[in-house]
């Protein structure tokens, strides 16, 4: 799994380190700082010493002459800055760590208190700000200490307000989850986990309050309420403006410089917090150049891939790949992630991120070729001749304006007749009610919306169609659904389709030909058949043989099981919403109806149902992070707690183990949450990594989780889960979010650490194939329910229950 | 439900005012007395004349009871005396609450306007040298303070050129109504207007940017491109449009700090407005006055929030009911 263009997910983040504009701010900020503290220190006069004449002109002796009772102005500006940066400083400091402890606080504990904590904060903030600081500091008198505090009563509650939201992102995160699931205390979670990831965010929090502080302050001081005796520059500004310094030639010196500074400071500090979590992603640009020669066709293919090479910012994506999709026919593009897939797909219409070029080689469709289209017959080309069905998990749909607007747009930009009357009979032809055209895509189901984007890639009637994993993130059943409509449409209009897509044994059923893409490279050609009976190249063997087929001989067949590790009994789990949730209208839902199961010791158990089930909520249940509200449950004897007998896998190992721990931190923390001695902890980590055959060195142990492939980050989230020697593991979907070849690696892993320690295991999954193989009985459930239940054979070759039976054929068709 | 809840927000802020303006006079380090009677009439009253004022004024009585009072008081549009100028404190604010919200509705709409196309402009543009060059430029005009950019205008373009006045609102030579009077009244605004503009474009310049190369770079957008949609309609129907929601919230949030703003450049053009009043106010110690002005400022913004929220669903139709 070699990345060429894209990094990993997760390290896609900010990069370490200041960027130069930050830099340059910090020095500014720290030049000034310096000024102040040794400036006043160099002077022979004291800022209230009175030294010379009133309004006496600059000179050498005072540079930039004195103030209307004789006082230096030099002086009296840097000793003055002196208040101005102090009181801007302490009161972000006090007012950014008030803000984090209640941000955490509210976060975590949710409920009343947060909705309590979040309509005070919303309250102040709706509050004139500065009338309120005026009318404050008038009562409580000018001095140092009541700046402070006031500009803190005032400033504390936007960042709470910030920090909350991410604070609340960060308590949803499966790492939190997985720590509680160790039986870790709230003390230990906040402090050890939000606490870290929150860090790097509260320093723009204090930057803005810094910079909020210093401008109020020197408004305060200039309408009089600033400390009479330790004069700031706001306070200077006061007395130039009351002796009307600024109509006379005094402005350039008494009132030119306070205010440089002030602006000098307060930009010092907006440069350095400029920018932070200011990272979007790039979007596309209108056209994708060709910086390299074209390629001619050679073929007589409908759409035809000539040579194409494609670099990310001078890095190669795709690599000389040639690729035909002959008229009618459907080709199937598969490749691990990385390979360029998605590349290939977006290079076809030109639409990439802005520092992606086409360095050689044409896309030809019939007699013309795309990569070297100018921009504007580029345009009528796209959606007209050649479209592109995007991904259901892209947010595709324009939210504010009307699905009929958007199917119809894209008729009538290319000047058809009657675009509503088009929209309305594709409406019909994707099987949506024609009601539907006046919604607005939020209205809609993800399946929904994939059958709008479909119609909207059919509008204007184009040839060629492009579809990019578009079935990705729907539930099993709606993805079959949208398959067999895509099918069903590009037959009927003899559409020319490539698609792409990381589902083999899906594509290797619906589609013509396939092409396999490693890396870049286009590795082999074929018809799914000759491909999955003699492959030449290496990787469509891998690929193929990881495939677990339905009809094939059940791979993992095991020996009799021990005692019960698991038992639920008429497990009824019912989610009640807090005070906050009810007061908002929320219905308690019933995500367990009364759920009867059993897994003994070294068994492996299926469960297997759509999104919404309930299968999360029964391991949850195991873990003892919820409890029965009907039934009961029992693991291993007893009643299941946090960090007892029962450890989880989570599905998506990116997001199950915080990226900054240390690979031996997060293996071990179960034990540590567990206060074992620190021996044992020490002893454990090498054992648990070898286990799962992970390198088990000091180089290794000390790298960050972050810098991990996900193949390895699975395996140490299961190292970590066996840890403790858990009798019931529960694993959701594990192998899921993996690769396809290294899907079996897992899987054999997974089995090895079966036999040798015997947990039973509690597989979740909705892949009826792998349910099949991998597991000794399996449990459909469906709405909270457990609907078919028997020896795995039997559910996945001749279900009973017609769910089970649409999931069947979803899987073979 | 949701309008409950919004109802119920306005009305905790509205609260919350009144009991910061309650609490001041009797939390605040001193003798109540002292915030509401001038230093030398208190230094000549006996004990007796105290105990009598302090009745008169209801603050012998149970706290709750002096609450109840008092925000019955301002329901009515009782708040109390200005010592300064010797009116209702409502009197006072209601006479100079119109010039500030002159100036505030010019410097908001120009704001608005020049912030929006700047910032849109330069998100196409992000990254490059001179994207970062007009940044740094904007977050500098952001930073200096407004009274001081006031102050060098007036410098400028009243002292140095002669070009415009600089003192208070009104030309005092014309006849109310006559053109010479109105002409007289919009070259006042210009510098106020302009000192205020200044500062409040930065933050809708940046928040529009940034809305504006999110908006950008979103999935919608290139699938709209992949319709073969022209750019010109891209960048206004697709991305502009999305883009605006932020703007507008945010410009709505900036209502109190362009309150604020306008309070100080009041002071230094004598412009009659509510920011005159909290520098008598301020001087004259006349604590009332304040109190009067901090209410009327929170319940402006109150009711400009309350205008937005009700609009808002009018450019998002994922909020609409």
């Amino acid at each position: 799994m070699t990345d060429l263009a894209l990094p990993a997910p997760t390290e896609r983040q900010a990069p370490r380190g200041l960027r130069p504009v930050q830099r340059a701010g910090l020095a500014l900020l720290l030049g000034l700082v310096a000024l102040v503290a040794v400036g006043p220190l160099l002077l022979p006069h004291a800022a209230g010493e009175t030294v010379c004449p009133g309004f006496a002109k600059p000179s050498l002796a005072h540079p930039l002459g004195c103030n209307d009772v004789g006082q230096d102005l030099l002086a009296g500006i840097l000793t003055g800055g002196r208040i101005s940066l102090a009181v801007g400083l302490i009161t972000a400091a006090v007012a950014t760590a008030i803000a984090t402890v209640l941000a955490i606080a509210a976060a975590w504990h949710g409920g009343l208190w947060d909705v309590i904590a979040m309509r005070v904060v919303d309250a102040v903030m709706a509050l004139p700000f500065l009338p309120l600081v005026i009318v404050l500091s008038a009562f409580f008198g000018a001095s140092f200490t009541v700046q402070i505090a006031v500009l803190c009563l005032v400033l504390w509650t936007q960042p709470v307000r910030e920090l909350r939201a991410q604070a609340q992102a960060l308590r949803a995160a499966d790492y939190t989850d997985a720590a509680r699931a160790m039986g870790a205390s709230s003390w230990h979670v906040c402090t050890r986990h939000i606490l870290p990831e929150l860090a790097p965010l509260v320093v723009p929090q204090f930057v803005r309050i810094a910079h909020a502080a210093i401008l109020t302050e020197s408004a305060l001081s200039f309408l009089g309420l600033g400390d009479p005796i330790a004069k700031s520059w706001g306070t200077i500004l006061f007395h130039a403006n009351a002796r009307t310094a600024f109509l006379t030639d005094a402005w350039l010196w008494w009132v030119l410089p306070p205010g440089l500074l002030i602006a000098a400071s307060v930009v010092a500090l907006a440069l350095v917090g400029h920018g932070v979590g200011d990272r979007h992603a790039d979007g596309t640009t209108a056209a994708t150049p060709r910086t390299g020669p074209a390629r001619a066709r050679a073929t007589g293919d409908r759409l035809e891939v000539a040579g194409l090479s494609v670099a990310y910012g001078g890095v190669p994506a795709l690599a000389d790949v040639s690729l035909g999709v002959a008229a009618g026919s459907t080709v199937g593009l598969i490749g691990e992630s990385g390979s360029g897939k998605s590349t290939l797909a977006m290079a076809a219409l030109r639409l990439m991120p802005p520092a992606a070029e086409i360095r050689a080689g044409g896309v030809w469709l019939r007699e013309t070729d795309i990569a070297g289209l100018p921009e504007g017959a580029l345009r009528a080309f796209r959606g007209r001749r050649i479209a592109l069905v995007p991904q259901a998990a892209m947010a595709a749909l324009n939210p504010v304006h009307t699905i009929g607007a958007q199917i119809a747009e894209a008729a009538r930009v290319h000047g058809l007749a009657d675009p509503h009357g088009r929209a309305r009979a594709l409406m019909a032809e994707v099987d949506l009610p024609a009601a539907r055209l006046s919604a607005y895509p939020h209205e809609l189901s993800g399946g929904q919306r994939q059958r709008v984007a479909i119609a909207m890639a059919l509008a204007a009637e184009p040839e060629v169609l492009i579809a990019d994993e578009p079935t990705t993130g729907l539930d099993v059943l709606v993805q079959k659904a949208i398959l067999d409509l895509l099918a069903r449409l590009s037959a009927a209009r003899g559409l020319t389709v490539l698609f792409v897509t990381h589902d083999l044994p899906m594509i290797a059923r619906r589609a013509g030909r396939l092409a396999v893409l490693q890396n870049g490279q286009l590795v082999e050609t074929g018809t799914p058949k000759a491909l999955a009976q003699g492959a030449r190249h290496a990787h469509t063997r891998a690929l193929f043989a990881s495939v677990l087929a339905l009809d094939a001989p059940k791979r993992w067949v095991r020996e009799d099981a021990g005692a019960p590790v698991l038992e639920a009994q008429d497990l009824v789990v019912t989610y009640r919403a807090g005070l906050a949730g009810r007061l908002r209208g929320a219905v308690p839902v019933e995500a367990l109806a009364g759920v009867t199961l059993e897994v003994r010791a070294g068994e492996v158990v299926g469960l297997v149902g759509g999104s919404g089930s309930g299968k999360t909520t029964l391991a949850r249940a195991a873990l003892g992070l919820v409890a029965p509200s009907e039934g009961s449950v029992v693991v291993s004897g007893a009643a299941p707690r946090p960090g007892g007998a029962a450890a989880m896998v989570f599905q998506d190992p990116y997001q199950s183990i915080r990226p900054a721990m240390s690979v031996g931190a997060a293996v071990t923390e179960p034990l540590v949450v567990a206060r074992r001695p620190d021996a044992e902890i020490a002893e454990a980590v090498g054992a648990a990594l070898v286990r799962m055959r992970l390198p088990s060195d000091a180089g290794f142990r000390a790298r960050r989780v972050g810098s991990l492939s996900g193949g390895q980050r699975q395996r140490l989230a299961i190292a970590r889960a066996l840890v403790a020697r858990p009798r019931l593991l529960l694993a959701d979907e594990p192998t899921s979010m993996l690769d396809q070849s290294l899907r079996m690696d897992l899987l054999a892993t997974l089995e090895d650490v079966r036999a040798a320690d015997g947990p039973g295991i509690l597989f979740i999954t909705h892949d009826l194939a792998l349910a099949r193989h991998f597991c000794d009985r399996i449990a459909v459930l469906e709405a909270g329910r457990i609907v078919e239940a028997g020896p795995a054979d039997q559910i996945a070759v001749a279900p009973a229950h017609p769910y089970t039976r649409a999931l069947l054929a979803a899987a073979s068709s | 439900m949701v309008w409950l809840r919004t109802a119920a927000a306005y009305i905790a802020v509205v609260a919350i005012a009144l009991t910061i303006n309650f609490a001041l006079p009797r939390l605040a380090p001193g003798d109540p007395l002292s915030f509401l009677l001038p230093e030398d009439v208190l230094a000549e009253m006996t004990e007796a004349e105290e105990r009598r004022v302090l009745a008169e004024f209801g603050l012998d009585r149970p706290i709750p009871v002096q609450f109840a009072d008092y925000a019955a008081g301002v329901f009515t549009g009782d708040l109390g005396v200005s010592l300064r100028y010797g009116a209702p404190v409502m009197d006072v604010v209601m006479d100079r609450l119109p010039w500030t919200l002159l100036l505030m509705g010019w410097a908001l709409a120009l704001s608005s306007l020049l912030g929006t196309a700047l910032g849109v402009m330069a998100a196409r543009r992000r990254g490059e040298v001179r994207d970062v060059g007009t940044t740094v430029l904007v977050l500098a005009l952001g930073s200096a303070p407004v009274f001081w950019v006031a102050m060098l205008l007036i410098t400028l373009f009243s002292a140095r050129l002669g070009w415009l006045p600089s003192f208070g609102a009104v030309p005092l030579m014309a006849r109310p109504g006559s053109w010479e009077y109105v002409a007289g009244i919009a070259e006042r605004l210009v510098l106020p207007v302009t000192a205020l503009t200044i500062a409040q474009t930065a933050g809708v310049w940046l928040t529009a940017r940034s809305a504006m190369a999110v908006a950008l770079a979103r999935d919608y957008v290139t699938v709209a491109r992949a319709k073969g949609v022209p750019e010109r309609a891209v960048f206004w129907r697709h991305a502009l449009r999305n883009a605006m929601l932020p703007i507008y919230t945010n410009v709505t949030i900036g209502l109190g700090s362009l309150l604020g703003g306008a309070l100080v450049v009041e002071t230094v053009f004598s412009w009659p407005g509510i920011g005159q009043l909290v520098v008598a106010g301020v001087e004259a110690r006349d604590y009332n006055l304040l109190q009067g002005v901090f209410l009327v400022a929170t319940l402006s913004v109150v009711a400009a929030n309350l205008l937005a929220d009700l609009t808002y669903p009018l450019i998002d139709p994922r909020v609409r009911r």
